[in-house]
């Protein structure tokens, strides 16, 4: 509701009620809430839900509570083709689309860099998403700097930061496949992330499939980075902090873990963009901003406190 | 019934065994022995599906368990591993629940009063009522180990594999947890159990698989076993024997004082 009050204008919760009831509403208010806050508040909802769960779901297939969606390589390589496209000057429009394609491949080559056998290998996979994100963001850079040159270096350095301002209905649209199927196969992988809590060897030994659970939770967790980063750009912390804290207050069980993940992400987004919205308006603070300046010192503090509990 | 038909085990490229032949019956308590190394670990891990045969077949109720899929094989075969690896902070329940697993199907994701009534008796049979709420981590090696055995139980399969399931207990606790499995051998579960110590092998097992120089040296019943020259050159140590009062046999290394 906060995220709906705030902004370049500011709305009283009556006028919000009235526009979403279409009650007698002024027709620039009406347009305000259902044409740009409200695909907005769900957009946030659908980031934040969908980096929680496919960070909840890369840190239970690889045992690391350190690790966060963007190690499948999806944000970087996302980075990359965006930032070049706009140097080369592609029309906004594509960007997105781009991105998302970018996105998934480079998922993909750092999955084929982690393979070994019919499954993926934890270390490779951690290696080879380190190395080529590494990679990714100096040819990004590159791309930074030769924009200065040019009127594009601003564009660049927002999409990095992470925004979702001008995203609509459309983009929620066209990324709602790719999110359905992501949703689909993490909740699939529910019983396999249960399993796999204890274990690679012990999961095969109750019967789980560990290649094939592993191909399944990384291709899930990658269309939801992938859709994220299509709406919002470079949303960080939200994938590695929210599955810690969900963690925390509902246990391990993938059962509870992931759904507590899409409520607390989808909050948590959709707070942050409101404060983004709220702290400079009419500006914007970039969401990846706010949320690293949030994010570290709370993640620090929670991840501090556990080992010193442990 | 287990059936093992000439096979051959690789490790690294290398032949670890070779030639394994044998069977063992429903109902039936096999231990596994011989030195370190000998590949006791390897052929357990072959009957429960986790290591291709390089050559010969394994098979379950004549069904080779190499082309079986993981979820029926796991409705066979339980297996007990020695490795202690715990990511999350998890409760000896539900490490035990886990051993539900292939009694769901994905979408099944509630626990069934069958699989509350199988945990609990694995649970109880261990005795570790008063722990099921205990966080895995506060336990002793010896208590998880009997947590592991527990999930082992709570699968209910026809089948129990088990890769030195005492080797963290004390003499008490061994003697318990090796009875119950013997105890399980009466239902017509069929146990097969690597283990170091012979004489409890003996005292405790149908039948004793004693592997040494890449092949199966030895496969008889116990006193058979410990009275062959077999277990001297396959362990490569003299050995004492010594008969007790019920006739049974059992080993120790000779020590030169």
């Amino acid at each position: 509701m906060a995220s709906l009050l705030v902004g370049g204008t500011a709305l009283s919760p009556v006028d919000v009620a009235a526009a979403l009831l279409h009650r007698q509403a002024d027709p620039a208010i009406v347009t305000i809430v259902w044409q740009l806050r409200l695909p907005r508040v769900c957009i946030a909802g659908v980031v934040g839900a969908g980096l929680a769960i496919s960070g909840a779901m890369l840190q239970g297939m690889l045992r690391n509570p350190l690790v966060d969606p963007y190690l499948t390589g999806v944000s970087a390589g996302a980075a990359v083709a965006v930032a070049l496209a706009i140097l080369a000057g592609v029309s906004a429009a594509f960007t997105p689309a781009i991105g998302f394609v970018a996105g998934i491949a480079a998922a993909l080559a750092v999955a084929a860099l982690a393979r070994r056998g019919g499954g993926i290998d934890p270390t490779r996979l951690i290696l080879a998403g380190v190395s080529l994100s590494a990679l990714f963001s100096a040819i990004v850079a590159l791309a930074v700097i030769r924009a200065q040159s040019s009127n594009y270096a601003g564009e660049i350095v927002a999409w990095l930061a992470g925004t979702m301002a001008g995203r609509g209905w459309r983009d929620l649209a066209a990324t709602a496949p790719y999110v359905a199927a992501g949703c689909a196969l993490a909740a699939w992988s529910i019983p396999a992330l249960n399993a796999l809590r204890i274990g690679d060897v012990r999961a095969r030994t109750v019967g789980v499939d560990v290649e094939r659970a592993q191909w399944g939770i990384l291709a899930g967790a990658s269309l939801l980075a992938a859709s994220s980063v299509v709406l919002a750009g470079m949303v960080g912390f939200i994938g590695l902090l929210v599955p810690h804290v969900a963690r925390r207050f509902v246990g391990s069980d993938a059962r509870a873990m992931l759904p507590a993940c899409a409520l607390a992400g989808a909050g948590l987004c959709a707070l942050a963009d409101a404060a983004c919205r709220w702290i400079v308006a009419p500006a914007e603070l970039p969401i990846g901003v706010l949320l690293a300046f949030v994010g570290v010192p709370a993640f620090l503090y929670l991840y501090l406190r556990d080992r010193t509990a442990s | 019934m287990i059936g093992l038909e000439s096979v051959a085990l690789d490790v690294g490229g290398r032949r670890l065994l070779d030639g394994i032949d044998g069977s063992i019956a429903s109902g039936e308590f096999v231990a596994i022995v011989g030195p370190n190394g000998a590949g006791k670990t390897t052929l357990l891990r072959a009957i429960a599906g986790l290591h291709p045969p390089a050559a010969g077949r394994i098979t379950v109720d004549g069904r080779d368990v190499s082309t079986m899929a993981p979820l029926r094989r796991a409705l066979a075969i339980a297996m007990v591993t020695s490795d202690d690896v715990l990511f999350e902070a998890l409760r000896v329940r539900d490490v035990a629940a886990i051993g539900r697993f292939p009694h769901h199907r994905w979408w099944q994701w509630r626990e069934r009063p069958e699989d509350d009534d199988a945990v609990s008796s694995a649970l109880h049979s261990l005795g570790l009522d008063a722990f099921a709420e205990r966080f895995v981590w506060t336990l002793s090696t010896g208590e998880r180990q009997r947590v592991w055995i527990a999930a082992g139980l709570a699968q209910a399969t026809p089948v129990l594999l088990l890769d030195e399931p005492t080797s963290h207990l004390d003499l008490r606790v061994a003697h318990e947890i090796l009875s119950l499995l013997r105890a399980q051998t009466r239902t017509g579960k069929t146990v097969a159990c690597v283990m170091h110590d012979v004489n409890d092998a003996a005292a405790y097992a149908d039948r004793i698989a004693l592997l040494g120089d890449g092949r199966l040296a030895a496969f008889d019943v116990p006193d058979r076993v410990l009275a062959s020259d077999v277990l001297e050159q396959t362990y490569g140590v003299a050995m004492q024997r010594l008969t007790l009062p019920d006739g049974t046999t059992r080993v120790f290394a000779a020590v030169d004082r």
